[in-house]
């Protein structure tokens, strides 16, 4: 079977694309500005196709082979596990998920939760999979605006809370799609080797 | 209260034409299968959860839909078949020699959502080998695979070979204690290459099958790739699975597929399940494998039968979704006739009907009578090629899609219309 078309890459928007696009740029597949991607959200290049979607949609491209590669929070992962290939750390875009506290609360430690912990959260199944490894019940409240993302810790204080514990390290991460890595491997590698050094660099 | 016309979420209805793909792929799959003598068995959507805890793991099984039954028996609708026809072979088959070729088909469910773009319920058609141990059995399943996918009409498709004993040779070897190497497994099982990395970087000793493992993604390509690993493992499981690859790519070119198979060295696949030989064939733009299969060769004597085996199923819903992008997508057949009718013409019509049915044609018998007119409009909402109003016992207008209208006995028109299709 005949490799066919362009290596395309999911990235996505939010916090995350500066990174990323410097990150093409560095490995010399696509010199793009935020400007320019955010005018449109398929850009073709000559080494390259880009993608831009929702960060929360960039499993799911790279799931069903709408996109060959996609760059990644490792938070994103915790919450949707799917067919893809998780390739390369790419060190960039770091921040933790931590259990906080409002600042006048006695909780601390796993000694001082009470038998059922209310816990809100935008990521339930990581923050579920924590606490029952922990053996401890919670009855998880999924909120999409809630602050459980500390890559500062300013948001934290502004909003009187305190840290007590920390789930989990994020980086971006480069993932591919399981078909594309057997029927186009040269081309995917390549583009893989490349992001691969350059975010060593 | 709407009732919900979608059905229910992840069930899918298929639409004539999606059904006419389906079953015409399905229908060229198991005929496929029965010209290399495999005989076709039907098992229930049921299976005891006991019969399925022997053959699939954990996670998979708490993706299964469950039930209990009058008894209090827990039940669950079949996810895959391959346990249903182990039991078989080890049950009702006891009596019948091996080496067994059995082939089935059937839809298959699971409650999750994720795995097969939202689908719950996909289409499977399977072949089982029972019986055969060695690489001339492998090399036959694999090729009927590639056969089969041929037959449905796929005309691009790559086929990837791998082995499990390669892995579990190259676990042998590496030198890490017992709980990395059960979180190397899973990482592995995982395709998390990010925290295998992380895992084998804190290990001090460092040989060629850490190097090998780091490199799993990329350990695919021709007879080449098998002296390369060659040169790098030295353990005895891998290198047998090495030896056994290549025998298997041999009989690929003798069985005329040597354009389409790779060696797949880093194939991450069920590595408790499978024992040797595993492949899985890829189409363009698919995004996941369209057929897989491989060794198993110790389910069996889990149903008190021990016996080699190996199998594997195509993925019907896969193999649609290839034959509708492709450059010609199939499309329905036609309706040969509408036949419209009038006053006492009804039996004339009836009569033709069944005349036009018997040559083998598509013919749709009107329900009410209509003129020349309302003929015409019904016609066009049937889409048939060809429009015979029945006006009396002796008189037919016969109107042939972009000709004019003739006036002809009824018998002539099925003379001619079977003419024709000659």
């Amino acid at each position: 079977m005949k490799a066919s078309g362009k290596v395309s890459i999911a990235l996505p928007t939010g916090v995350l694309m500066p990174g990323a696009l410097r990150l093409l740029a560095r490995a010399g597949l696509a010199r793009l500005s935020a400007d320019q991607v955010g005018r449109q959200l398929l850009v073709d290049r000559p080494q390259i196709r880009v993608i831009l979607v929702r960060p929360a949609d960039v499993p799911a491209y790279v799931d069903h082979g709408a996109a060959d590669l996609g760059i990644v929070g490792k938070d994103i992962l915790w919450e949707t596990p799917g067919a893809h290939y998780e390739l390369a750390d790419l060190r960039f875009g770091e921040c933790r998920l931590v259990l906080a506290v409002p600042l006048a609360s006695g909780l601390d430690g796993p000694e001082t939760w009470p038998p059922l912990l209310r816990v809100a959260t935008k990521y339930p199944r990581t923050a579920g999979e924590w606490f029952e490894a922990r053996g401890q019940s919670v009855e998880v409240v999924l909120l999409h605006g809630s602050v459980d993302l500390a890559a500062s810790g300013r948001t934290l204080k502004e909003n009187q809370l305190r840290i007590t514990a920390t789930l989990g390290v994020s980086t971006a991460r480069l993932i591919a799609n399981q078909a594309s890595l057997k029927t186009r491997t040269d081309a995917v590698q390549a583009a893989v080797g490349r992001l691969r050094e350059a975010a060593s660099a | 209260m709407v009732p919900r016309l979608g059905g229910v979420p992840g069930f899918r209805d298929l639409l004539p034409l999606e059904a006419e793909i389906l079953r015409e792929a399905q229908e060229s799959v198991l005929a496929e299968m029965r010209r290399w003598g495999y005989r076709q068995v039907i098992t229930p959507m049921v299976e005891a959860i006991d019969v399925l805890e022997l053959g699939i793991e954990a996670g998979q099984r708490r993706r299964l839909f469950k039930f209990m039954d009058g008894r209090g028996e827990v039940i669950a609708l079949v996810g895959e078949r391959t346990v249903p026809v182990a039991r078989l072979v080890a049950g009702k088959l006891r009596g019948a020699p091996l080496p067994m070729r059995l082939c089935y088909s059937g839809p298959v469910l699971s409650t999750d959502e994720g795995r097969f773009q939202q689908r719950r319920e996909t289409y499977q058609v399977g072949a089982e080998l029972i019986g055969a141990p060695g690489t001339v059995a492998d090399a036959e399943v694999i090729a009927l695979a590639a056969r089969c996918l041929e037959a449905s009409g796929v005309r691009r498709y790559q086929v990837d070979v791998g082995h499990a004993e390669f892995f579990h040779g190259i676990m042998d070897a590496v030198k890490l204690p017992d709980d990395v190497k059960a979180d190397v497994r899973r990482a592995l099982a995982a395709r998390d290459f990010v925290a295998l990395e992380s895992l084998l970087d804190k290990t001090p000793l460092r040989s060629a099958e850490h190097e090998l493992l780091l490199r799993f993604p990329a350990l695919r390509g021709g007879a080449e790739i098998l002296k390369a690993a060659g040169g790098l493992v030295r353990n005895r499981r891998s290198e047998r699975a090495l030896a056994e690859l290549a025998q298997v790519r041999e009989l690929l070119v003798a069985h005329g597929l040597g354009g389409v198979v790779s060696l797949d060295l880093g194939a991450i696949r069920d590595f408790d399940y499978y024992t040797g030989i595993t492949f899985e064939a890829y189409g363009p733009e698919l995004g996941r494998p369209v057929a897989q299969g491989g060794r198993y060769d110790r389910l069996l004597e889990r149903f008190g039968r021990p016996a080699p085996a190996t199998g594997f199923v195509v993925q019907l819903d896969l193999v649609c979704e290839m034959l509708t992008h492709a450059s010609r997508p199939p499309s329905l057949p036609r309706i040969d006739a509408a036949v419209a009718w009038s006053g006492p013409g009804l039996q004339t019509a009836l009569r033709l009907g069944s005349t036009l049915r018997m040559f083998g044609m598509r013919a749709v018998v009107d329900t009410e009578p209509r003129d020349a007119a309302q003929a015409k409009a019904w016609w066009q909402a049937v889409g048939a090629v060809n429009l015979i109003h029945c006006r009396s016992k002796s008189a037919a207008d016969w109107t042939a899609r972009g000709r004019r209208t003739r006036q002809l006995p009824p018998e002539q028109v099925a003379g001619r219309l079977a003419g024709e299709l000659a």
